[in-house]
């Protein structure tokens, strides 16, 4: 008994002490969360009381539309997810069973594209969407449908990408397996994730995405609105939490085949 | 049979549905080629016949496959590249955003001067017949008028209805305005030059005043304005703006859009004032990158070796361990800004300390490294651990037969392994944390920065969070140098990962 102790000390202190940074942030949003003063400041490390008021907050303060933003983001990120998927599986099918002229350009193209970090061209989606504003006013700069558009071009080229990986390994009878599930929720959690296209898109605060919302509701005021931030981001963490971790076999899995298939 | 109707069926529902998005796609080409924005027009009218030629006819089955997303790459993707390019070239900044023809207009509109007595009337926008029109009310005199660009009928003060303060708001010949064409008015009759006596005419400042003024700035047909007060002559000076030819300073707001073909890439090299703060931020950026590669890295292996045997609770542990990568890491990064915050902060009531943690550039750096490492460590834990099982036993079983110690195993055996095994992976992070925007902008907003000298660059901002500030940062926002630079950036981040992906050998199977 002793034994596996002294021979195992080191790997439990270092577990141990990573645990612990792991969990401090998250351990100190919760305390947060369920205290009343809804200050920043703690009290005490370890909490005295359990109290809803900001998660009160949260649903019935009207300046505070949470619940819109968060069914905004389900909305937006769910459409991406499965439209980048059906699409991005067709065309990874063609790219990777069929033969045709200019397949191996139209790879190599792809591969480039994917390569282009999104961000690099914000300020050209940017002034390309407020020139469609001007003649189509519900899919330009500041609507939901125009930042969902965006967000399929966008998530194409690496959809694309990883979904031809996918198709190239697998048996065709297999292609509704479900793996295209783990791309759609991976594209699902990149999207609730995404922040700078849909802050710079969503300027009315009824339709901005949850991450949006909560950035601005603290906007650096942090000793302000701390308690329900925390409440809101608690609550809009868990979902996402939760597909990840039932998704990490999967992932963990295309991770390592990255390394040796790229 | 059955299958002959869901044929039929299939083709009718095929038809249907590109016919419907033909429809809409040919009514969006329609409003984009009224509004001038040819380019669009263009691009939607391809689609529309794209899409026909795809769907309608028989001339290519992979086409009907990938069309719909190689079109959305080309308009969200390819389409903001090429657009970045075009900007790149462009004199594109604040007072040089519209086009030509568009500032034209507004120099006309405001190279006007009010009359030396300053003379200001009441008025009623309305119309007379279909002409702009406006109903003026000299109050001092009793004197009513409707002026319309080429006319100026006067009316009797007994055939005007006037409201409480004396305004006249009827007249024969005049139909006033309701509240709905009144809010979108603003632009057409700001720019008409209501008739008012010889060179002055009535100009509209607001919607309920218009105050006698004269054109001094001219626009003649050598392309040039003239000022008529002193005879000066303002030219095209091919950067977009209409200048003196003297005085290059001396020019005329606003400007337009103009080709500058390098100017932007020039002035990274030659201009101090760009190439300064873009040195250092830089360098700031690629020790960044470094740094959190080698923090993450580092702290991941040390886990995955430490957990690296079946020992008590390892279970529990990794599913702790994934918690931080597993949150949205937006959330994560602005949780870990209220802990850092000064006053209240939880890691100065922790430490007992009252660092300002965003106010020094070099606290800031390390809390900036320190949240990167929180939110990191994971994913090296995750696949360094993958990778250790991937390395066969007997490699090391065989060196410590040879006397090696665990130390030795490690350093000359595993490691060099799990960095051939990991470096694609390793040069990937890097890359991506060359760009990692959220974390700069959400944590530190890419300060701190000295307010004083007007620098817009802070201690903790990355080539990313710089180029978004000069795009739409609140002093003057240069789209077309920050499209030079995120090009730039472009090269520099498609060079590590073709680099990267040579290396893992992808590109021998298409090469």
């Amino acid at each position: 008994m002793k034994n596996w102790l002294r021979q195992d000390l080191w790997r439990h202190v270092i577990g141990i002490a990573i645990c612990l940074f792991s969990l401090f942030p998250l351990y100190l949003v919760v305390i947060s969360s369920f205290s009343s003063t809804g200050s920043l400041q703690l009290s005490s490390f370890i909490p005295t009381e359990i109290s809803f008021k900001n998660y009160n907050v949260l649903f019935n303060d009207p300046t505070i539309p949470y619940l819109r933003w968060v069914k905004n983001s389900l909305i937006i990120a769910g459409s991406v997810a499965v439209l980048s998927v059906m699409i991005g599986t067709a065309s990874a099918f063609a790219f990777s069973r069929l033969k045709f002229k200019g397949r191996k350009t139209g790879i190599q193209v792809l591969l480039l594209v994917q390569m282009f970090p999104a961000i690099l061209a914000i300020s050209a989606v940017y002034v390309i969407m407020e020139r469609v504003y001007k003649f189509a006013p519900a899919i330009g700069l500041g609507t939901q449908p125009g930042l969902l558009l965006v967000y399929l071009g966008g998530a194409m080229g690496v959809n694309i990408w990883l979904l031809k990986g996918f198709v190239d390994s697998i048996p065709a009878e297999l292609l509704a397996s479900p793996v295209l599930a783990v791309v759609a929720l991976l594209s699902f959690i990149g999207t609730f994730n995404e922040f700078i296209l849909a802050r710079l898109f969503l300027v009315d605060m009824e339709n901005r995405t949850v991450a949006v919302g909560l950035q601005q509701f603290i906007g650096g005021q942090y000793s302000q609105n701390w308690g329900p931030f925390a409440a809101g981001s608690i609550l809009a963490s868990i979902p996402i939490v939760i597909i990840f971790l039932s998704l990490q076999k999967y992932i963990v899995s295309g991770l390592t085949a990255g390394s040796v298939k790229g | 049979m059955n299958y002959l109707i869901r044929g039929k069926v299939a083709l009718f529902l095929k038809v249907i549905v590109v016919s419907l998005v033909s429809a809409v796609l040919l009514m969006l080409t329609q409003s984009a080629f009224a509004q001038r924005e040819y380019v669009i027009a263009g691009f939607l009218a391809l689609t529309v016949l794209a899409l026909a030629l795809t769907y309608l006819t028989k001339i290519s089955i992979p086409l009907k496959f990938f069309i719909p997303g190689i079109l959305l790459l080309a308009a969200f993707v390819i389409g903001p590249i090429l657009y970045t390019v075009t900007m790149s070239g462009f004199n594109y900044k604040t007072g040089n955003i519209i086009s030509k023809e568009e500032a034209i207009v507004q120099i006309k509109v405001r190279g006007i001067e009010a009359s030396p007595e300053g003379v200001a009337f009441d008025i009623k926008l309305g119309k007379s017949g279909a002409e702009p029109a406006i109903l003026v009310s000299d109050i001092t005199n009793l004197k009513y008028f409707v002026s319309t660009a080429s006319t100026r009928t006067e009316v009797n003060a007994g055939d005007v209805t006037l409201n409480e303060i004396g305004v006249a708001v009827q007249a024969p010949n005049f139909a006033a305005l309701s509240d709905s064409e009144l809010s979108g008015a603003d632009k057409s009759y700001s720019i008409v030059k209501f008739k008012y006596d010889g060179d002055y005419f009535i100009a509209l400042e607001g919607l309920e005043t218009g105050v006698v003024s004269r054109q001094i700035l001219e626009f003649d047909a050598t392309d040039s304005f003239i000022n008529l007060v002193d005879g000066s002559k303002y030219q095209d000076n091919g950067r977009g703006n209409y200048a003196l030819a003297n005085d290059k300073a001396a020019i005329l707001e606003p400007g337009w859009r103009a080709p500058i073909w390098f100017e932007n890439y020039s002035k990274i090299v030659t201009d101090p004032r760009v190439r300064e703060p873009l040195v250092r931020v830089f360098i700031w950026t690629v020790v960044f990158a470094l740094l959190t590669v080698l923090t993450t890295f580092a702290l991941g292996l040390l886990l995955a070796l430490a957990l690296n045997k079946p020992i008590r609770g390892r279970r529990i542990y990794r599913s702790i361990l994934v918690l931080p990568y597993a949150m949205p890491s937006v959330m994560s990064i602005l949780i870990w800004g209220g802990m850092f915050n000064t006053e209240f902060g939880a890691i100065n009531t922790l430490f007992g300390s009252d660092i300002a943690w965003f106010s020094d550039p070099n606290f800031a750096r390390v809390a900036v490294i320190l949240v990167n490492l929180w939110l990191g460590f994971p994913y090296f834990y995750l696949i360094s651990s993958g990778s250790l099982q991937a390395i066969p036993s007997e490699l090391q079983e065989a060196a410590a037969i040879d006397g090696a110690n665990p130390r030795q195993i490690f350093r000359k055996i595993t490691l060099p392994l799990l960095l051939q095994i990991l470096s694609p992976l390793l040069i990937a992070s890097f890359a991506f944390n060359f760009n990692n925007f959220n974390l700069i902008y959400l944590l530190t907003g890419g300060g701190p920065r000295s307010e004083l000298d007007g620098e817009i660059a802070g201690a903790t901002d990355i080539l990313i969070s710089y180029t978004y500030k000069i795009a739409f940062g609140t002093g003057t926002q240069d789209l077309g140098l920050a499209s030079a630079i995120s090009l730039i950036i472009f090269m520099l981040v498609a060079s590590i990962s073709l680099y990267s992906l040579r290396k893992s050998k992808v590109l021998e199977t298409f090469a």
